[in-house]
């Protein structure tokens, strides 16, 4: 057991005190936090100058036309680095023809044509762009939303409504405000404050995925690093195998685990300081140490085998990548998860040994009942899972980690499980 | 001190992981100090593989209280035994630097200061004059000559005929798996005496090819090397030489461990094909 530690030792301070691991944690919160917290100013820039967009109408009426022109001015006066210009659509063509081609030509970026009574409230719009660019689709949404602003002005002005007061009869003033645990603590949310609170459960899963997955990969290249220096001779006559897997794991769990808390302890900073409340109960960080070492021991398992027989890093990634893909399948059905923790697919991810720790922490962390037996019951799968992965990785390790060369076949992985 | 022989492919490596427990055997049993070797404790052996290789990223004096943690040195008693080999093979200056920086030669040293540091009461060493130059090499050599004087076994496995020669006191040479042959130098001498005389005579000689004790003659410069045939004795052939001619050398020749060993796998691999 001493050189369990011995070697858990070595491997975590070799590996936390490499540059970039250190790069890593540092640069990894500091560009999420940074997202966080200028997202907003890496959105569109309102104040960016761009060309005016040209729209050219086809069939409006008189009294529309009059409209779209005084709605486009309104806007342009707020906007005046990124106008929008009404163009006369003329030519021999009938009118929405001529548009298309004069769209084609280049002289307009949007072509609208009104088909049927739309002021009354029937027929419709039809919006052409040709050749559309990505830059363009921002200010192309907003021409759609002016359009229709003048149309719905218009169907007020036919009908003798005035807007202003079925503004007033429809608005409702809302303000959404979360009560602080002590009496007169209270504090108003806006809509991105709960969408943040509905990511939580996804950020304790993710902290999971990060410190079982980014974990593994240091494990990985620490054993072929010792396999291709031809350490592992020397090694394996001080430690057996199993004692030298056993020690890399653990070093690199506890690597993960510094990892996952100062991480959690920033997120946790920043998410109190923008005024997100997180409630972390005992009971969650415990089950979250359980989840996390299970997990973390099941996936170091698979790499410790797979490195044991691969030569180089190239070699384990072809064959690491169907194995990862198991193990990503909870972030990729992250938003399904958050919204029904409790539905049909988190129940059984729940069961299946790689996709359990991070589909547990995510469920129990988004707050909603989850019976006890089933958490137990999923610990158990799980615990499970890991012995017999340990079991076969061990077996593997033991003949593989001295093979180099050729890459043993599946039937020659299948006689080493069951050799003495 | 035992050599271990044999040519390429002989399974001498596979033997010391054998002795080591890092591979088992497919049949039969393998004893240490008297006992089952799966239950020998490790830290009992020193092994310095022919596949070797340190954390390169770590510093020489960290590799070495590594690898003697691991081998149960603890304590105070570490410290010291890392400073008393890194003097001792002349390496205490680089102690802070790290392992790629090294020299092929300095590598080698501290590699066996790493197998010896717990003075291991058996020592193995595959090949470990590879890469060494002459003064690094009788380094070595007087500190294995020291171990085997404190009572150590060296068990030690090379290539290198004349070195097994010089320092071994008892040899096995193996080929495909089995023993050949094993023993002292001299026995093993004695058992493969090879008949070869070496003459020089005052005439060409050429009666000699004649003589009923001689089986081949192959001149060699001025001198005529023969093979006697099995049985015959040199002093006898020497009687017959003076009577017929003047000799002027006359030398009963030993045959060379490398001899005997090309003779040996010689001999087990044409009889194998």
């Amino acid at each position: 057991m001493r050189n369990i530690i011995r070697v858990a030792r070595r491997e975590y301070i070799e590996t936390v005190k490499t540059w970039t691991f250190i790069l890593g944690l540092v640069v990894v919160p500091v560009v999420l936090g940074g997202l966080i917290l200028f997202g907003d100013r890496l959105g569109p820039d309102q104040n960016a100058s761009r060309a005016p967009i040209r729209v050219g109408v086809t069939n409006p009426s008189a009294e529309l036309l009059a409209k779209i022109q005084a709605v486009f001015e309104e806007y342009n006066k707020s906007h005046p680095r990124g106008p929008v210009a009404l163009v006369e659509v003329d030519g021999d063509e009938p009118a929405e023809q001529q548009g298309k081609q004069m769209l084609r030509q280049d002289r307009l970026d949007a072509c609208v044509a009104f088909e049927g009574d739309l002021e009354g409230g029937q027929g419709e719009m039809r919006f052409y762009t040709y050749k559309l660019k990505s830059s363009e689709i921002d200010a192309l949404w907003t021409v759609e939303r002016l359009i229709r602003d003048a149309i719905i002005s218009r169907r007020y002005e036919t009908r003798g409504l005035d807007r202003a007061i079925v503004q007033a009869i429809t608005s409702v003033a809302t303000e959404r405000i979360e009560l602080g645990e002590e009496q007169g603590q209270e504090r108003v949310q806006d809509q991105n404050h709960q969408m943040a609170r509905m990511m939580i459960p996804f950020a304790f899963m993710y902290l999971i995925f990060i410190g079982i997955v980014g974990m593994g990969q240091h494990l990985v290249s620490s054993i072929i690093e010792e396999k291709n220096s031809r350490i592992i001779e020397v090694l394996l006559s001080v430690v057996s195998p199993f004692r030298l897997m056993a020690g890399k794991i653990m070093g690199l769990a506890a690597v993960g685990l510094t990892v996952v808390a100062l991480w959690g302890v920033m997120g946790y900073t920043i998410a109190r300081w923008q005024g997100i409340k997180i409630d972390i109960s005992g009971d969650l960080i415990a089950y979250g140490l359980v989840y996390y070492v299970l997990g973390f021991l099941l996936f170091s398992a698979v790499l410790a085998g797979v490195g044991s027989i691969c030569n180089t890093l190239k070699e384990t990634q072809s064959l690491l990548m169907p194995i990862m893909l198991i193990f990503v399948v909870p972030i990729m059905a992250g938003v399904k998860l958050v919204q029904s923790p409790n539905g049909d697919l988190a129940r059984v991810l729940s069961f299946v040994p790689p996709t359990t720790p991070m589909v547990m922490i995510l469920r129990l962390s988004s707050g909603s009942e989850i019976w006890t037996g089933e958490v137990v019951l999923s610990i158990v799968v799980l615990a499970a899972g890991v012995l017999a992965t340990l079991w076969a990785a061990a077996k593997i390790f033991r003949t593989g980690i001295l093979m180099y060369g050729k890459r043993p076949g599946p039937r020659e992985i299948a006689r080493w499980l069951f050799e003495r | 001190m035992y050599g271990f022989l044999g040519p390429n492919g002989a399974g001498k490596t596979t033997t010391l992981r054998m002795v080591m427990d890092i591979i088992r055997p497919d049949s039969g049993t393998l004893r240490l100090f008297g006992q089952a070797a799966s239950c020998v404790p490790r830290s009992r052996i020193g092994y310095m593989p022919e596949e070797r290789g340190l954390y390169r990223k770590m510093t020489v004096s960290a590799v070495l209280a590594y690898f003697a943690s691991l081998k149960g040195v603890a304590g105070a008693e570490l410290r010291t035994h890392v400073a008393q080999w890194l003097e001792r093979i002349a390496l205490a200056e680089h102690a802070n630097r790290k392992v790629e920086e090294l020299s092929r030669g300095m590598h080698q040293k501290l590699q066996f200061a790493v197998t010896v540091i717990n003075s291991p009461d058996l020592v193995i060493l595959d090949e470990p004059f590879s890469g060494l130059d002459p003064v690094n090499q009788d380094l070595l050599r007087q500190i294995i000559t020291e171990m085997r004087d404190a009572g150590k076994t060296v068990l030690f496995s090379t290539h290198v005929m004349h070195e097994a020669e010089r320092l071994c006191d008892f040899l096995v040479l193996i080929n495909r798996g089995r023993v050949v042959v094993d023993g002292t130098l001299d026995e093993i001498r004695r058992g493969h005496d090879s008949h070869t005389v070496s003459v020089e005579l005052e005439d060409d000689g050429e009666f000699v090819r004649t003589l009923p004790l001689v089986q081949e003659v192959r001149p060699e410069g001025r001198r005529l090397e023969m093979r006697l045939r099995d049985g015959a004795d040199p002093q006898e052939l020497l009687r017959t030489l003076v009577a017929r001619t003047r000799v002027r050398a006359f030398e009963t020749k030993q045959p060379s461990l490398h001899e005997i060993f090309v003779r040996l796998v010689g001999a087990g691999d044409a009889e194998h094909h």
